[in-house]
């Protein structure tokens, strides 16, 4: 029976090819990344610094792969991995890393931090040694299709409800369409507004779209966790409704992480994934308002104070998508729509990604994240905060709960969706 | 005729008691007795003009006065002559004429009248005769290798000559860098196994009196100083009289402003050339070099190899025509690599890294199957 | 052994040893690490790759070294920043435009330049040398530096920080004749040069992986690097 240490530093050590070890020997311990974190920004704890949230993966590369590292080991001067160590870095890793990359905006050698850590991420899974709160969620979304709950019935449910109370169509395995488009739980289940929203976009525009029952969840915990099997396991429940469904595309609704791993990563695990086109729901708004195939009114949230636009890390800064929300605000909020600072692909993280809104001891931390973006938003007094991502918008409205804040927190397709023009 | 003193010696030749007074100073000035130094000052020696009154001056009066002359046995191994020739070259009234004038050379190769076998008989003779008490000249290195056969003289290899001479002298000058470190027959791949005076007498004191030439003024004053005060001067630990190499000939060249100031000579007929830049990049060992070129210069202080527009190529250090190109940055590492040899240390890290890869991929996929 | 001899060592097989050493050991840990294999990336692209690397290059080389403040993370750690900066620009101006550094050059590769006044040579190794100093302290003081700073960050610097000084005492004559402190200098030159492959000093290396990897990476998403 393998010990949960050796299973962990064999995992990294599989994380590890020449993309890993070429970055990994790259960093000069300067200590700038974390600088960049707003988890040590805001608590100023020094663990928190990403460079030091890797460090079991600098270890075990350096330990099993290099000569020095060997050597080093052997006497002594580097130590070695053990039990208590992976559930320390468990809790710096899932509590205190939303793996928004910012860190690797700020790197001095280009180091793409980010996707290093996720390799933690995979070792900390191999091992088991994850929150409890997470791997609840994940069995559940093993289990059940999704962490939230959303089980067939109450999917069905929830979709009608949905299309009753806002007189919304919403086609179901629609075989021949072009689009599929995948729901997260959290819309579903928290923001049924921003489905309605959605759907209503779509027919509007006359899009040829249905959604799955099969590909019904598109959250995807096995890659919060890191463990390559679930999250293999979940894409391929949304891969397998596309091409039963015969569709081309695949839209991602507001969910960060599940954009990152269907649309940068399933390809390289999944190889039919490059049969289809994936694309965030922000890519299709911009594509919809700019061709005029959907028609907004102007300076429609103009009169409701000042609105600003949280960049997320997984759809902006990890999705591209930084240009189509703040075309569509100029023209819903000409006047009204002003820039955090700082912005775009240098955006601060909202706090709640990556998993950590759903891990309960992670609470204290990431709300104390979140003040970053309170003093972000105070300092151009936005009255309402617009962003794509429903794990930012689900840390928005709990924190605004929490600080008793006076902010509006609206999803960007459903401010489409109020403007559009009849 | 050694049992004449100096002083009768130099009356008999003509010399006046003004001018033998002024060559007084002059050799306590050479050999750095009085303050302000006259090579301190810069000032070509025989260009000065002795300060009177000193103390100094008058020990070396009274023993030139009083002194015998010194009988000098000057053997000749592996060398040129260049430093025989650049002793016996100075013209009168000078420093070096007025030392030669009051030595007896008892044995020289080169200046002897006599040869072959009536030249070696006359060096028996006075080795015999003076034994203990003549100086041993030595100009050229001696070779060690196929027991000595690269350099015989009557019959004789040069280390038994050596060996021979040297048993019986009071004390032993090298003059040269050959007979001082092996100088260019020890330059690489030292055929001959060449080696310097010191490395095979060590049972005597041996001044090296270094430079190719050496400065006639360095070699003339510290026999002088043997002569008058029958000890050897104060030496350095390459045995050299610190008098003469106590300083860089950087540390006194009259380019060193130019280096300071960032000026350099870039070719040998350039701008800065003609202006007199400092010659580092064209070579100069100047920075390295502990010789007193800078200083006494030569032919009568006329100039120095820099003064004139040629870089130090460091001809007192040892090992100097080994040292790097003559026309290559002082700083420039002796040894280049070549590339047969960089393509081999790369090659055997590139082979070494590739094999370190693959094993730690084969335990990659190992530990995959295995789990 | 007089420094003379010390310095001969130094200059010739010491230096020839070290400069292969240095060189083996680049080439073993270069190859020990592309080697590992790397995976195809079939993701197909929303922006230009290359022209991400291009840019991330470009920006590196070119903006960040100079106006450091347009990277806002500058003012929460100026120091790291100018600290850091002045030092590789005080290492690049003194061994590439040093007038005996870059005779070591020619030597080596066949061909030289025009160098800068000693003045202004001598100023930026003084800089460095602060700079060094100031960041032994900073990693000494700071916390996030403290933890992750162990034996080989301490060697790294202090490898790297005596051919530094040493090289100043040298041009300036302090502590000893000159060949006695060329040989200290070229000794620690020296050992700098067999420990850049056994340390992280080899980053150099690295760089331009991790750096086109990072241009590659924002580069397909088609975000501004």
């Amino acid at each position: 029976m393998m010990s949960t240490t050796e299973k962990a530093m064999e995992a990294f050590v599989h994380e590890t090819g020449g993309w890993v070890a070429a970055q990994l020997e790259a960093c000069t311990r300067c200590g700038m990344c974390a600088e960049a974190c707003h988890f040590y920004q805001a608590t100023g704890n020094p663990e928190y610094a990403p460079v030091w949230k890797m460090e079991l993966l600098r270890r075990a590369y350096e330990q099993r792969f290099t000569i020095i590292g060997g050597v080093k080991a052997t006497l002594g001067l580097d130590k070695r991995v053990t039990d208590e160590d992976l559930a320390h870095w468990s809790d710096l890793n899932y509590e205190a890393c939303t793996v928004c990359n910012k860190c690797s905006m700020v790197c001095p050698m280009g180091i793409d931090i980010g996707s290093l850590l996720h390799g933690m991420r995979a070792g900390l899974a191999a091992a088991e040694v994850i929150p409890a709160d997470l791997a609840a969620a994940v069995t559940k979304q093993v289990n059940e299709g999704s962490p939230l709950g959303m089980t067939d019935t109450v999917w069905d449910q929830r979709l009608e409800w949905v299309a009753d109370e806002w007189e919304v169509e919403i086609p179901r395995d629609v075989k021949g369409a072009t689009t599929m488009v995948v729901f997260s739980s959290i819309e579903v289940m928290k923001f049924p507004a921003n489905v309605a929203a959605i759907a209503k976009i779509l027919n509007k525009a006359g899009e040829k779209w249905t959604v799955s029952s099969k590909a019904r969840e598109i959250v995807n915990f096995g890659f919060y966790e890191g463990s390559e099997e679930h999250t293999k396991l979940f894409l391929n429940r949304v891969l397998d409704g596309a091409k039963d469904l015969g569709v081309k595309r695949i839209v991602v609704t507001e969910c960060g992480h599940a954009y990152d791993a269907l649309r940068w990563h399933a390809a390289n695990w999944i190889p039919e994934a490059s049969n289809f086109d994936v694309i965030h729901i922000t890519g299709v708004l911009g594509e919809l308002v700019g061709s005029g195939r959907i028609k907004i009114k102007p300076g429609f949230f103009d009169n409701g104070g000042k609105i600003t636009f949280h960049d997320a890390c997984k759809i902006q800064r990890k999705g591209g998508h930084i240009q189509e929300p703040r075309d569509i605000l100029k023209v819903l909020a000409p006047n009204s729509f002003t820039e955090m600072t700082p912005n775009r692909e240098e955006s601060v993280c909202c706090g709640g990604g990556g998993g950590v809104i759903a891990v309960k001891a992670a609470d204290p931390v990431r709300y104390a994240s979140f003040e970053l973006k309170i003093d972000q938003v105070n300092a151009v007094g936005a009255k309402t905060v617009s962003m794509t991502c429903s794990n930012c918008r689900l840390q928005f409205t709990d924190s605004v709960d929490h600080f008793k804040l006076d902010w509006k927190v609206a999803g960007l397709s459903q401010m489409v969706a109020d403007a559009l023009e009849e | 005729m050694p049992e004449e003193t100096i002083k009768k010696n130099l009356v008999d030749k003509g010399v006046s008691r003004r001018d033998f007074l002024k060559l007084s100073g002059l050799l306590a000035a050479a050999m750095g007795m009085q303050l302000p130094p006259l090579q301190e000052s810069g000032l070509p020696m025989s260009l000065g003009t002795p300060v009177r009154g000193a103390q100094t001056e008058h020990a070396i009066l009274h023993a030139l006065e009083t002194k015998m002359r010194l009988p000098v046995i000057w053997l000749e191994f592996q060398d040129c002559t260049g430093c025989t020739e650049a002793v016996s070259r100075s013209v009168s009234p000078s420093l070096t004429n007025l030392v030669l004038n009051t030595l007896t050379i008892e044995y020289h190769e080169t200046l002897s009248a006599a040869a072959g076998y009536q030249v070696e008989q006359a060096k028996q003779e006075a080795m015999k005769k003076y034994a203990g008490q003549y100086i041993l000249v030595v100009e050229g290195s001696i070779p060690l290798a196929n027991d000595g056969a690269y350099c015989v003289i009557g019959g004789r290899t040069a280390l038994e000559h050596l060996k021979e001479a040297a048993s019986g002298a009071a004390a032993i000058i090298a003059v040269g860098n050959c007979a001082a470190y092996g100088g260019l027959p020890k330059a690489k791949p030292n055929p001959t196994d060449a080696k310097g005076v010191w490395e095979i007498i060590t049972d005597k004191p041996v001044v090296n009196i270094s430079g190719c030439p050496a400065i006639p003024e360095a070699t003339t004053g510290t026999i002088a100083h043997f002569a008058i005060f029958g000890t050897l001067p104060e030496l350095d630990n390459l045995n050299r009289p610190k008098t003469f190499y106590g300083k860089t000939v950087h540390d006194r060249c009259l380019r060193r402003p130019f280096y300071e100031a960032g000026k350099f000579a870039l070719s040998f007929d350039d701008e800065g050339a003609r202006e007199g830049h400092c010659l580092y990049k064209l070579g100069c060992k100047g920075p390295t070099t502990y010789n007193a070129c800078a200083s006494i210069k030569w032919d009568q202080g006329l100039s120095f190899p820099v003064q004139s527009g040629h870089p130090c190529l460091g001809c007192s250090e040892p090992n100097f025509w080994d040292g790097g190109g003559f026309y290559q940055g002082q700083s420039a590492p002796l040894d280049r690599p070549t590339v047969a040899a960089v393509g081999a240390a790369v090659g055997a890290g590139a082979a070494l890294g590739i094999g370190a890869a693959l094993v730690n991929q084969s335990r990659k996929k190992a530990k995959k199957g295995g789990s | 052994m007089n420094s003379q001899a010390v310095l001969e060592f130094a200059r010739g097989p010491f230096f020839y040893f070290a400069l292969l050493f240095m060189l083996f050991g680049l080439a073993f840990r270069l190859f020990s690490v592309i080697s590992l294999g790397w995976s195809r990336d079939r993701v197909s692209p929303m922006g230009s790759k290359t022209k991400g690397v291009v840019v991330t290059f470009l920006k590196a080389f070119l903006i960040w070294p100079f106006i450091p403040w347009v990277k806002n993370t500058f003012n929460r750690n100026p120091l790291i920043y100018i600290g850091g900066g002045l030092f590789h620009l005080s290492l690049f101006v003194v061994i590439i435009l040093g007038t005996p550094h870059m005779l070591v050059w020619k030597s080596l590769i066949g061909f030289g330049w025009a160098t800068l006044p000693l003045p202004i040579v001598d100023w930026m190794s003084a800089i460095g040398i602060i700079a060094m100093v100031i960041l032994l302290i900073n990693r000494r003081i700071h916390p996030v530096l403290k933890l992750i700073s162990g034996p080989a960050e301490f060697f790294a610097w202090l490898f790297v920080f005596l051919p530094m000084l040493t090289g100043y005492m040298m041009t300036h004559h302090i502590g000893g004749s000159y060949e006695a402190l060329y040989a200290r200098h070229m000794i620690t030159v020296d050992v700098l040069m067999i420990w850049i492959p056994l340390s992280r000093i080899s980053h150099f290396v690295f760089y331009f992986f991790s750096r086109a990897i990072h241009g590659q990476e924002f580069g397909k998403r088609g975000v501004a690097v």
